[in-house]
């Protein structure tokens, strides 16, 4: 081996050997901070039982667990899995359900273990509509009981089209602990505690949300450390931040324009996944001058959903079949929507008595999507004469704002369990309507199918409960009570380096759900 | 220098009265005066003939010319909406030059008035309306133009009351100051002496020698005005859509900035020539008034 005589010689190649040792260490060292950008401005409510806007029900999926759960990257119901329970038994009526807790479950931020009387808690508190959104998805629920620390009974009143499906990592199944909820109060909401792989460690208000691993994670540590959810709400800035690796992945957009440019970035990987989001132009019958059917079928006929898809691009947007998504359990295709035809809408309004046409206000969120929603919307009414007033507001603004019925028209886009049940229930039963105790989304305050939605979700027959949910969408689109417009899947683009730990095909939380196996290769 | 405050960055340039009466005054307006003037006129002709000289109704849709990039058929190119860029241009100037113009107008009138009723008359008035202007100037304009479009609703009237209201201090300050410069002087008093009443001295007499000084003043910030539009429009507080403001255009261009830049370039470039010329047509003012501030400078 050659060695160098001269100091200065030695000293250079012990440079080069000390530099050569330490290459690998520093190439194999294993990332463990992950940055994402969200098009969100802030966080709304991290409360799981409250939380409605997309983000919020995204970051709550990370902190919570709940008793079983959707297999990750996927929104199947035949594929639910444990989660907080190990197993379950049912009786042979199917009306009381036992389930066994996983032991020694720990709370996040030393918060203790989770016990019977916290899943007895949260389900109690999922159920109440002063202390849940989703309230109505658990009015069959009689009671639940802790029969042990680790053991949770659950008694319902009568058969339910999925009792599991209403107990999953979505909504209202997510368990919180008794002991910080009752402590903080309305604290929670932006100081959640759970017992999922990541905890909120701060919020930089309008910037960022931080999270930390949970290394008591019952499934084990995760190994991505730390997490920071930065709000990046214009969508050209969330791109900038990913062409430029300020961020490892972030929402993209449902734009035709986008994914032609995105794909040809390099290293970019799209995910495309479920739920697709059905967006609805809901009206209010009970609001001038839509108490006039005539004037809700003129805005059915005004609307072109398939220019609004083209619009869109197909990768993502098909025009919507009906006032359900088309993969709900009990979908019913072409339930005698009305077609795009202007002149039809123009004669349906002079019949009303608005010859001249008329003008509608509507607040409209500032959210890119909505915001291009409206104004697509908006071109299309005023062909046939009505003028729609649009006030923007901030989203999560938009959000408060129609939930105290001051629109007389709405759009709005969700997804729900694929059960038409839920969709049915929290947009068309009339104790949802805004207003009511358990008001959840029946912005048209829709009376019309109480009684096909009431009595699926008791009929044991499933044929005969098939045919109740697509009369509940006949009644509900013969009314006008929405008029369908687009069904859009979730995007996302990462870095090809990034693996979310699972192949995301669907994430019932509307973004790539965090697990303990996410990290980066090598 | 009175204490006056002039939109953030025109500090300290309010002129004294000219004293030169040599020349006539459009005669002592300089070059660049005359190009400020120039592109106001040509914006205001465009914005008044903007039904004639656009190409395309500036609301229509068409999704089919979806980001069309600028050609034959698009001068500008079209939006995301397919709408075309330069008769959104067109019909946007009507909004940013009525804005601009009539709320400085309104800040103008209103607050030349409260500050010469302050100077005026002195005393607890003058310290009420004063205190009451410093309250306001403490906001910067358009923090509380944000605030009050916010409040009251994104309106044509309410932004143009809105930013009317963030001038108005400004305007109170100039003409309390010219005011109590001039109440003292021997033509007021001769006033006085006659027997003439408050509000005629204060009209007819004290009102012409500080109204070149508030011209000035007006005519700079309205490029403050048509700046703290297009900064609310871009922020989301302008008028609602589909209304072509130049502010809202950058706005929506900004989300397809990427592929389509022209979106949000022609927009800013509209809003940068009309700031422009308000500025070239204030500083020629203030030089013709007062030549003595633009050798010093």
């Amino acid at each position: 081996m050659f060695i160098p005589k001269s100091i200065g010689g030695r000293a250079l190649a012990a440079a080069f050997l000390l530099g050569t040792a330490l290459t690998p260490l520093q190439a194999h060292a294993e990332k463990t901070k992950l940055s994402l950008g969200a098009a969100s401005a802030d966080v709304g409510k991290l409360d799981p039982h409250f939380a409605t806007s997309t983000s919020d029900r995204t970051l709550v999926a990370w902190i919570f667990s709940s008793l079983v759960r959707f297999a990750p990257g996927t929104t199947d119901p035949s594929k639910i899995e444990p989660d907080l329970a190990k197993s379950w038994e049912a009786s042979a009526d199917k009306l009381v359900w036992t389930f066994k807790l996983r032991p020694g479950v720990k709370w996040q931020k030393g918060n203790g273990e989770v016990t019977a009387d916290d899943v007895v808690y949260s389900l109690t508190k999922s159920a109440d509509p002063k202390r849940s959104a989703f309230a109505g998805d658990y009015a069959a629920i009689e009671k639940v009981e802790a029969l042990d620390p680790l053991t949770v009974r659950i008694t319902l009143k009568q058969q339910i089209p999925s009792l599991l499906g209403i107990l999953t990592n979505y909504s209202g199944g997510f368990i919180v602990p008794k002991a910080a909820v009752e402590k903080l109060g309305a604290d929670f909401s932006r100081n959640p505690v759970g017992s999922g792989p990541f905890a909120l460690s701060r919020i930089e208000p309008g910037q960022a949300a931080h999270f930390v691993a949970h290394e008591d994670y019952f499934r084990g540590a995760p190994k991505i450390k730390e997490v920071a959810y930065r709000f990046l709400n214009s969508n050209s800035a969330r791109d900038l931040a990913f062409a430029a690796g300020e961020v490892d992945a972030a929402t993209g957009l449902a734009e035709r324009q986008w994914l032609a440019r995105t794909q040809a970035t390099k290293g970019a990987v799209v995910d495309i996944f479920d739920p697709a989001e059905l967006t609805l132009l809901h009206i209010d019958a009970s609001k001038k001058p839509f108490d006039d059917i005539r004037v809700r079928q003129a805005v059915a006929h005004a609307i072109n959903r398939n220019q609004i898809s083209q619009f869109r691009g197909d990768a993502f947007t098909r025009a919507a079949g009906s006032v359900i998504p088309s993969n709900n359990l009990g979908y019913l295709a072409g339930s005698g929507m009305l077609p795009h035809d202007p002149q039809r809408a123009k004669a349906l309004l002079a019949e009303a008595g608005y010859p001249n046409g008329l003008k509608i206000k509507m607040i409209t969120s500032q959210m890119p999507s909505y915001e291009t929603m409206a104004q697509l919307q908006q071109a299309q009414l005023q062909d046939v004469g009505i003028t729609l007033e649009l006030q923007p507001v901030e989203h999560a603004t938009w959000h408060q704002m129609i939930r105290k019925d001051l629109n007389a028209m709405t759009t709005y886009g969700a997804a729900r369990f694929p059960v038409a049940d839920i969709y049915l229930t929290q947009f068309f039963h009339s104790k949802s309507a805004i207003g009511q105790p358990s008001a959840v989304t029946n912005f048209s305050h829709c009376t019309v199918a109480d009684k096909e939605i009431e009595a699926a979700r008791t009929e044991t027959d499933s044929a005969k409960q098939l045919e109740f949910w697509k009369e509940a969408q006949r009644k509900i689109i013969a009314q006008v009570c929405a008029v369908p417009l687009t069904e859009t899947a979730q995007v996302w683009v990462r870095r090809a380096g990034l693996d979310w730990g699972y192949e995301l095909k669907g994430s019932m939380s509307l973004g790539p759900l965090l697990t303990e196996l996410t990290h980066f290769k090598d | 220098m009175t204490g006056v405050p002039l939109p953030e960055d025109r500090q300290a340039e309010v002129p004294a009265i000219s004293a030169g009466k040599s020349r006539t005054f459009l005669a002592r307006l300089n070059l660049s005066t005359w190009i400020g003037l120039a592109v106001v006129l040509l914006l205001v002709l465009a914005a008044v003939f903007a039904p004639l000289l656009a190409p395309y109704d500036p609301t229509r849709q068409n999704i089919l010319n979806q980001l069309a990039q600028p050609g034959a058929e698009y001068l500008l190119g079209a939006d995301q909406f397919g709408r075309d860029v330069l008769s959104r241009l067109l019909y946007g100037a009507r909004y940013s030059l009525t804005i601009g113009i009539l709320s400085i107008l309104l800040a103008m009138v209103a607050g030349s008035l409260a500050g010469m009723v302050a100077g005026h008359l002195g005393g607890k008035t003058d310290i009420v309306l004063m205190q009451f202007m410093d309250v306001v100037l403490a906001f910067p304009s358009l923090i509380l133009g944000l605030a009050l479009v916010a409040m009251m609703g994104a309106t044509m009237t309410n932004i143009l009351i809105a930013i009317a209201f963030t001038a108005l201090p400004a305007f109170a300050r100039v003409a309390r100051a010219a005011v109590m410069a001039q109440r003292d002087r021997e033509y007021v008093q001769a006033c006085r002496a006659m027997g003439f009443s408050g509000p005629r001295i204060l009209f007819r007499h004290i009102l012409p020698a500080i109204l070149p000084e508030v011209l000035v003043m007006a005519s700079l910030w309205m490029a403050t005005a048509v700046r703290t539009e297009a900064s609310l429009a871009f922020i989301g507080l302008g008028l609602a859509p589909p209304n072509p403001t130049w502010g809202g255009m950058v706005r929506e261009g900004f989300d397809n900035i990427l592929n389509s830049f022209h979106l949000a370039i022609f927009p800013s470039l509209a809003i940068l020539l009309l700031v422009l010329a308000f500025n070239l047509i204030g500083d020629g003012l203030r030089d013709a008034i007062d030549p003595r501030l633009k050798t010093a400078s």
